[in-house]
Order: C-alpha cells, then structure tokens, then sequence
C-alpha cells in the first residue's frame, strides 16, 4: 500500500472538508492492511501534519473539526471493546511503562463550550486514551471524585471566558487538597488560555496545548511525569 | 456628535474622537451586579451615564449581549455579577430541529426589547450629544448560540440545503432587530463577525458559504454597520469583506497594523482599534500610555480613525484610575 500518497490524499480531502471521501479511503485502506497499520501508517501521520499547519495558524477551526469527525469515523471503524460497546480498540501498542492512560475532561463549572473538550476527546482517544468525558459545568469535587475513581494521571479542563476558567482554581485546590499534585495533572485550555497564556499558571494548571492535535502529546508527558509514582493506586487510597 | 460626524465626513475634528467599550461597566460604576443591569433599560442607560461621566467617551454603546439575542429563541442562559451572559444550554440539540424556531418579535421578546429599549434610554440621555452604538450577532455566527458551534460548522459544510434555512432566519432575525435599534435611535449597529476569519473557518469556505450571508443581511439594514473584528486579527481578511454592502468601519485586533487595514480597504471606510479591552485590567500604565501614544501616532494623518477598544468589553474588574488616565490622555490635544 502506498501510504504516502494516501497520507497526501487524505491531507487534501480534510482540508476541503471532504469527510465522506476521508472515511472511504480509511475504509479502504483498512480492508488492505488492517485497522492499526492504517492508523499508524496512515491517519496519524496525516493529523500531524495537520496538527503542525494549525500550531501555527495555518489551519482553520473548520479544518480542525472535518479532522475530528474524519478521527470519530474511524474509531467507529475499530473494533468495539468486548463488554463496553461504546469503546472502540485502537492499537495493542506496546506495553506501558507508569500508569495507564486514563484521563477525565469536562468543561469548567459555569462553562458550556463544548466542542474543544469534544475534540480534545476525541484526539486523545484515537491515541489509546481511555477518556471519561464528564460534559459541561462540571464542579471540582466531582472531577477531582471521577478521577480518583477510574485511576486517571491527567484532568483536563476546558473554558472559553475568563469567568468560568477562574474556576480552574478550585480544582486546583481539590487536587492539592487530596496530596494528588504531581499525580494527577491538571491541563487547561480553551480560548481565553490562548489569549492570555499567563492564566494557565496563575489559574494552577500544569500545563496547556494551543489546538486540540496538541493535547495527546500534552497528556503523555503528564502521564510519563506521573509514571513510577504510582499515580492510580495512590490516587485510589488518596480518596476521602 | 460633530467630533465623530467631522470624522465620518472626512474633515478635521477638534481632537481625535475616542471610545471605550464600556457596555459591561456600567454595572461596576453602579455598584450593580451584571445580571440586573443586562435586565432593566433604566438601570443599563444609568450605568452609561456613569460611563459617560467617567469618560467622556465620544461613541457610547448598548447592551453587549450576544447570548440574549439566543435567549429570545429559547436558549437557556447563565447570568453573572461581573460578565455579560453566556449560553447554558443552546435552544436545540441540533440544527436539525430549525422548524421548532420562530424569530422572535423585537418589539415583544422580554431579552430583544430589552436590548430596544436600552438603546432608546441612552439615546434618550444623550439629547443628540453623542451617538450610540448598538451590538448585535453575526447572522453567520448566531446559529452557535442557538445549536452549538459543533452543529453549526457541521451543517454549514455538510449539509447545503438545511444551512440555507438557518441562513434566512439569522438574516431576518438580523434584520429585525437591527432596524429595532435603528428605529429607537442607534447611530450605527455594529457586529462582531468570528466565523469570517481564517483562525475559525478557511477563506475559501468563508467566500462560498459566510460572506453570502453577509451581503444578503447587510444589504437590508436600513443604516451603517461597523464590522466588528471579534477577538482575532483580520487585516488578512480585509480585502474579502471590504465591499460589504452598508459597512461604514472596521473595528480591528490590537495585533492588527493599522497601515495594512488602511491599504486594504482604500481610504474610504472609518478605521476603529485597537486598544485591547480586556487587557485593560491588567496592564500598567505606563504600557497603556505608550500604547496609546503609538496608535495615535500611527493615525495622525489618517482622518477616517476613531480611536477604540478593540476585543471583548473592558472588564469589570478594571481600576476605574485607569479608564480616567485613559480619557486624560485621550482628550489632550494631539
Ligand atoms: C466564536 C466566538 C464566539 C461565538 C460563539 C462561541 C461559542 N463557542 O459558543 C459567538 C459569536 C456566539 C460569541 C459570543 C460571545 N463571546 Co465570543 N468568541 C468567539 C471566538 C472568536 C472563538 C471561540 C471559539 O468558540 N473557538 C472554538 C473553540 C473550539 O476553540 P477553543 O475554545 O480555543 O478550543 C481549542 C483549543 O483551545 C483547544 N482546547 C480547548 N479546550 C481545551 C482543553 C484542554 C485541556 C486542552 C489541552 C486544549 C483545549 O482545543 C480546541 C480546538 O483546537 C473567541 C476569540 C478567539 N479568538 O478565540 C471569542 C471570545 C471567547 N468571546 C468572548 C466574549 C466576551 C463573548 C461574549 C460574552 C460577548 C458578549 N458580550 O456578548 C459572547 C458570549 C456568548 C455565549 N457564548 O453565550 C471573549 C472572551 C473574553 C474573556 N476575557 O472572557 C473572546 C475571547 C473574544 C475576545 N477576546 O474578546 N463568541
């Protein structure tokens, strides 16, 4: 199969919001060479192109999005987890060194712009991320509560205005308060940590990425961050 | 009102007419929560009073309030002490379900009069001093507000024939209630446009699917419009939308050059910017008098600017020393 010239098609179908096109030539490639080569092989080396031209401006929001769904319609391509029909496998990647990847976003208490979160779902997913996505107006405690109970390494917290993303603080102080800094890492983003990136450290995030493509590579340092400290099993004995 | 009108004739004024957007604090000035004064017209046409004395700007404004304009379709609203409203829960789930729509009256719908009748009050005050601007949203972008940014772009790309029925009814909504503002007394309505730049949406979709959108709105409104940047630069994106029928200025990003807009759009349309609002809490100033003098520099032989904040409201939590060292500087003589 030659990949790079699938890789530039797909490049172009996405790019002119051809969706239906991109999942055909996803299906097709499937049907030669497997679902994992064709997202090793194939999907993933298109979105970081991708990924590049929108860190640097050079990709529109809609672009980003036709990405998103091109990304949806393929995990609907993979195999469903047996028992938990709404997950889909990705990749039987090589074993993990730390804690597993787990992760849970929602959108700040007050805040209901929700399509960053579901793209930044939807990336982490498509890397292998078991992502629990809590939905809009989601208040600390019960972030911090969901964390701790499926064993995540990493919250992720999306606003828009300035007003709700004042509320990263409070899960902050969630985290701090359950001895769970350095375990569990807060990642934060949205428009208004674009516009102003010093929010990001006066607000207590740990971190944040410019466009949804970025967020996977953000969570896995997190998560190669908290490896070797046992992040799951202490958050789980951490709980009230 | 002869300062901006010298400007909007090309001739000299006494001094460069400035203006802040001061919609939000009026409240802070009030000591008022947000939330009342995005609620009762008197209480809005004090806060601009206040403002007025603060300021002395030479352009005030109605309510900045995008998301009561979704409110009177039926999206379920948050409402804040020190913020304009956001949409909690957007009317439907999905652009799918437009029939269930009806455009509401703005002479009848509590948030649209409300809007009306605010603008009427300041105007009202102002006895002819000073003219008054009214916001309202982009007929391209109000579909957000009323099924989700996520639904909007999916059906804009994706589905042609339901889009144009989202189409007409932003445009007559548009429509409607900018000839509301226009009929209560309003100079001008201006409009911050964000699926028009190429950050949100990529220039060949805007020039086949938004612009349409806003030739056919414009085109209808019995008054001037200032195409408002809306918090991303757009001097990339001037030479598309320049020709929009009814457009009489440009507000543009603090990140924007001025000379690169003037270029663009010929020396015809009113140049406004580019101060960012909302970091007018956070910056000191000596960097606020700095900027300031720049721009002002930048524009000196230019006669269609108004000096103005760019971006979203100046925030409430902005030291009121501030906005008078602002006008100070403003108000002396070049
Ligand atoms: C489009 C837009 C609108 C649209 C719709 C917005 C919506 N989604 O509902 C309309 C026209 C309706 C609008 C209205 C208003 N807006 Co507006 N809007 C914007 C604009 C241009 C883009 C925001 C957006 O939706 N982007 C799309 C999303 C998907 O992008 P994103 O949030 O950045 O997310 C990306 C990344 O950040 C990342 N990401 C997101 N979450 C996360 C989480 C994690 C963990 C990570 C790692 C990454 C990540 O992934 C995403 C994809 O790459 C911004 C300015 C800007 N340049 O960003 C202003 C802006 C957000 N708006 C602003 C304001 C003030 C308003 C209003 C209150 C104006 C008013 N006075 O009425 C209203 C509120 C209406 C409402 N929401 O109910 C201000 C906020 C200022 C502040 N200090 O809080 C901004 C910043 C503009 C400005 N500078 O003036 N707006």
């Amino acid at each position: 199969m030659d990949f790079a010239a699938m890789q530039s098609t797909l490049y172009d179908h996405i790019m002119e919001a051809r969706r239906r096109e991109a999942a055909d030539l996803l299906g097709e490639a499937i049907a030669g060479a497997g679902y994992e080569a064709t997202l090793l092989s194939l999907l993933e080396p298109t979105l970081a192109m991708l990924g590049e031209r929108w860190s640097s401006n050079a990709l529109s929001l809609a672009q980003g999005f036709v990405a998103g769904k091109v990304a949806e319609d393929f995990l609907a391509m993979g195999a469903p987890v047996p028992g938990s029909p709404d997950a889909r496998e990705t990749v039987s990647r090589e074993p993990l060194a730390g804690p597993a990847r787990i992760a849970v976003i929602a959108n700040a208490e007050d805040d209901y712009h929700a399509m960053g979160r579901s793209l930044v779902s939807t990336f982490l997913r498509l890397r292998g991320w078991q992502v629990e996505d809590m939905g809009c107006d989601v208040l600390a405690g019960d972030l911090v509560d969901r964390a701790v109970s499926v064993g995540a390494c990493v919250v992720g917290i999306s606003a828009m205005m300035l007003t709700t993303a004042r509320n990263v603080l409070k899960v902050r102080a969630e985290i701090d308060a359950r001895g769970l800094a350095g375990k569990l890492f807060l990642a934060v983003g949205g428009a208004v940590f674009r516009m102003r990136p010093e929010l990001v450290t006066e607000l207590g995030g740990d971190g944040t990425a410019e466009t949804a493509l970025d967020a996977p590579a953000l969570f896995e340092s997190f998560r190669l961050r908290s490896a070797g400290t046992g992040a799951a099993s202490q958050a789980e004995s951490a709980a009230p | 009102m002869e300062r901006v009108g010298a400007v909007l004739g090309g001739t000299a004024p006494d001094r460069r007419p400035f203006t802040l957007t001061l919609s939000l604090y009026g409240s802070r000035l009030l000591g008022r929560s947000a939330a009342d004064c995005f609620a009762d017209p008197a209480l809005y046409a004090a806060g601009q009073r206040a403002v007025t004395e603060l300021c002395q700007p030479d352009v005030l404004f109605g309510p900045f309030a995008l998301a009561l304009e979704a409110e009177a379709f039926g999206s379920t609203l948050e409402r804040f002490r020190d913020a304009p409203p956001v949409v909690r829960k957007p009317a439907l789930k999905s652009t799918a379900g437009i029939d269930s729509l009806r455009i509401p009256d703005p002479a009848t719908a509590p948030g649209l009069r409300f809007l009306v009748d605010s603008v009427a009050a300041v105007v009202a005050d102002q006895g002819g001093t000073r003219p008054v601007a009214a916001p309202l949203a982009a007929p391209c972008d109000l579909p957000i507000m009323l099924a989700g940014m996520d639904g909007w772009l999916e059906t804009l790309m994706f589905d042609p024939a339901l889009a144009a029925r989202w189409t007409a009814l932003a445009v007559e909504h548009f429509v409607a209630l900018a000839s509301a503002y226009f009929a209560a007394g309003a100079a001008f309505v201006v409009t911050p446009v964000m699926l028009v730049n190429p950050s949100l949406v990529n220039p060949s979709l805007v020039d086949r699917l938004l612009l349409p959108i806003l030739r056919e709105a414009f085109s209808r409104l019995p008054g001037p419009v200032v195409f408002h940047h809306g918090g991303n630069r757009i001097a990339g994106i001037l030479p598309l939308v320049a020709d929009l029928p009814n457009v009489a200025g440009f507000v543009i990003d603090e990140r924007d050059p001025f000379e690169a807009a003037r270029a663009a759009l010929g020396p015809g349309p009113l140049l406004l910017g580019n101060l960012s609002g909302p970091q007018c809490a956070l910056r000191g100033a000596e960097d606020q008098e700095r900027r300031v003098a720049s721009i002002l520099s930048d524009r000196k032989n230019d006669p269609r600017f108004i000096f103005a904040t760019s971006g979203a409201d100046v925030p409430w939590e902005t030291d009121p020393r501030t906005l008078e060292r602002l006008r100070r500087l403003l108000e002396a003589p070049s």
